[in-house]
């Protein structure tokens, strides 16, 4: 699937020539020539990334910045800043952008950071770790060996960090902190409930795999003598 | 009727033991066995007190009964020689009895998954029981995410099915067979629906081990606890 931009630049010359560019390098480009225009594409179509220069007619790039993010709308943001202004960076940064660069830039540059913040989107998405006999599927949250099952979200979290972890002892304090990092209520029983889950899994998906440790400690995805 | 038989094998519609215990077949659509119905009638009597006695046996412990339901059947004239002719085999007193191993049928649906494996193991232990195959399709579902413990006895001289599962398999079984077979437009081959159906499967599935961990850690039973099963 092509990955579609939204460029909001008021420099004609330099609009058309990261539309070439960006279209060179496969990717669908919507160009326009000021903020107000943007925030109506915005408003209509759904992109992958935007691209936005701060210093614009009608609407400058932090209040279509800002108007984007008071509408919760996550897509990744690229500012464009005409000088090295420390206060622009900062203020854009703060404001919801996710990366930016100082005008004049070599298009390589702009292409390698387009291209860093449009990859991280897909990503994380399209998923699927792999460990010895296990498989696990991050668009439909499948458990699978030779049998397969569906995980919670929780469940889900817990098994992909004990994969990016293997051979590594995590323990309890960890695994709250970074698989219920939002949970105010989470207490050492509810790792363990889902460390117990999470066994039951492995051994209806017939795993050989094994998640060793004791109530309360520490656990490691490891494989199982078969 | 005769239709969803035909197309349904299965899923058999069992007469409920447990509401029912005294509605006798009808004895001319069991033709096929001749005088050895009344033998056979004995010998799945006899498993389903097996049953009845693993039941007491697991309430005197825990105070609840491990099963939900239990069903039994002995397949009719009309389904055996559907049976016979897709396997192409004659319709014969001898075939019913010995090729096919399921004219007499018997299918116990659990609360907890481990009850599944308590009331195999019972029904293995039987003294004059023998098992005569075994299939897990709880370890190894179906594609498209059948599960179920299949066993087959060999019981005072009559082989028995004997299918174990738990209250979850057994509603996605009876739903999945329900618009599999009672649907005629197609839809059902719908891959997507196909898919769908195998993800509600492995979602119960995942639902029946959750509940099994929550209870053995409320009996503190440690199902689970330890890194392997």
């Amino acid at each position: 699937m092509m990955i579609k931009i939204l460029l909001a630049e008021d420099t004609r010359d330099l609009n058309r020539a990261l539309t070439a560019v960006l279209e060179r390098n496969d990717f669908e480009v919507d160009a326009v020539f000021d903020g107000e225009a943007a925030s109506e594409m915005l408003g209509t179509e759904s992109y992958d990334m935007i691209i936005l220069d701060i210093m614009m007619p009608k609407k400058d790039g932090l209040a279509v910045l800002r108007d984007l993010r008071a509408q919760n709308i996550l897509t990744p943001v690229l500012l464009l800043t005409a000088r090295a202004e420390v206060d622009d960076r900062v203020t854009g940064l703060d404001a919801g952008a996710d990366d930016y660069l100082t005008k004049p830039f070599a298009m390589q540059e702009l292409l390698a950071r387009v291209r860093a913040l449009t990859r991280r989107h897909s990503a994380y998405s399209g998923e699927e770790l792999v460990y010895a006999d296990i498989r696990l599927n991050a668009d439909r949250f499948e458990l699978s060996s030779q049998n397969s099952v569906r995980l919670s979200i929780r469940e889900f979290e817990l098994m992909k960090t004990l994969m990016m972890n293997v051979g590594h002892e995590l323990d309890t304090e960890y695994l709250l902190d970074h698989v219920w990092e939002h949970d105010p209520e989470a207490n050492p029983e509810a790792v363990w409930l889902y460390i117990s889950y999470l066994r039951g899994k492995l051994i209806a998906v017939n795993s050989r795999t094994v998640i060793s440790g004791e109530r309360g400690g520490s656990f490691c995805l490891e494989e199982g003598l078969s | 009727m005769n239709t969803l038989k035909e197309t349904a094998p299965a899923e058999p519609e069992l007469k409920d033991h447990v509401q029912s215990p005294d509605s006798k077949p009808a004895e001319n659509e069991y033709t096929i066995y001749g005088d050895k119905l009344p033998r056979m009638q004995a010998a799945l009597d006899g498993v389903l007190e097996a049953v009845s006695e693993y039941r007491k046996i697991r309430k005197a412990v825990h105070g609840d009964d491990p099963v939900e339901h239990c069903l039994s059947r002995i397949k009719t004239d009309a389904s055996m020689r559907d049976k016979c002719t897709r396997r192409g085999l004659p319709f014969t007193q001898e075939t019913a009895l010995t090729e096919i191993k399921d004219a007499i049928g018997v299918r116990v649906v659990c609360q907890f998954l481990k009850e599944i494996y308590g009331i195999r193991d019972y029904l293995a232990d039987v003294s004059g029981y023998t098992v005569v195959r075994e299939k897990d399709y709880l370890k190894k579902a179906k594609r498209n995410g059948y599960r179920s413990y299949h066993m087959t006895l060999l019981a005072d001289g009559f082989f028995v099915e004997v299918q174990l599962r738990t209250i979850s398999m057994d509603t996605w079984a009876a739903l999945e067979h329900q618009m599999r077979y009672k649907n005629r437009s197609g839809r059902a081959e719908d891959s997507l629906i196909i898919s769908e159906l195998k993800r509600c499967a492995d979602e119960l599935a995942s639902t029946d081990i959750s509940m099994q961990t929550i209870r053995d850690m409320i009996f503190e039973e440690g199902a689970f606890s330890k890194p392997s099963g």
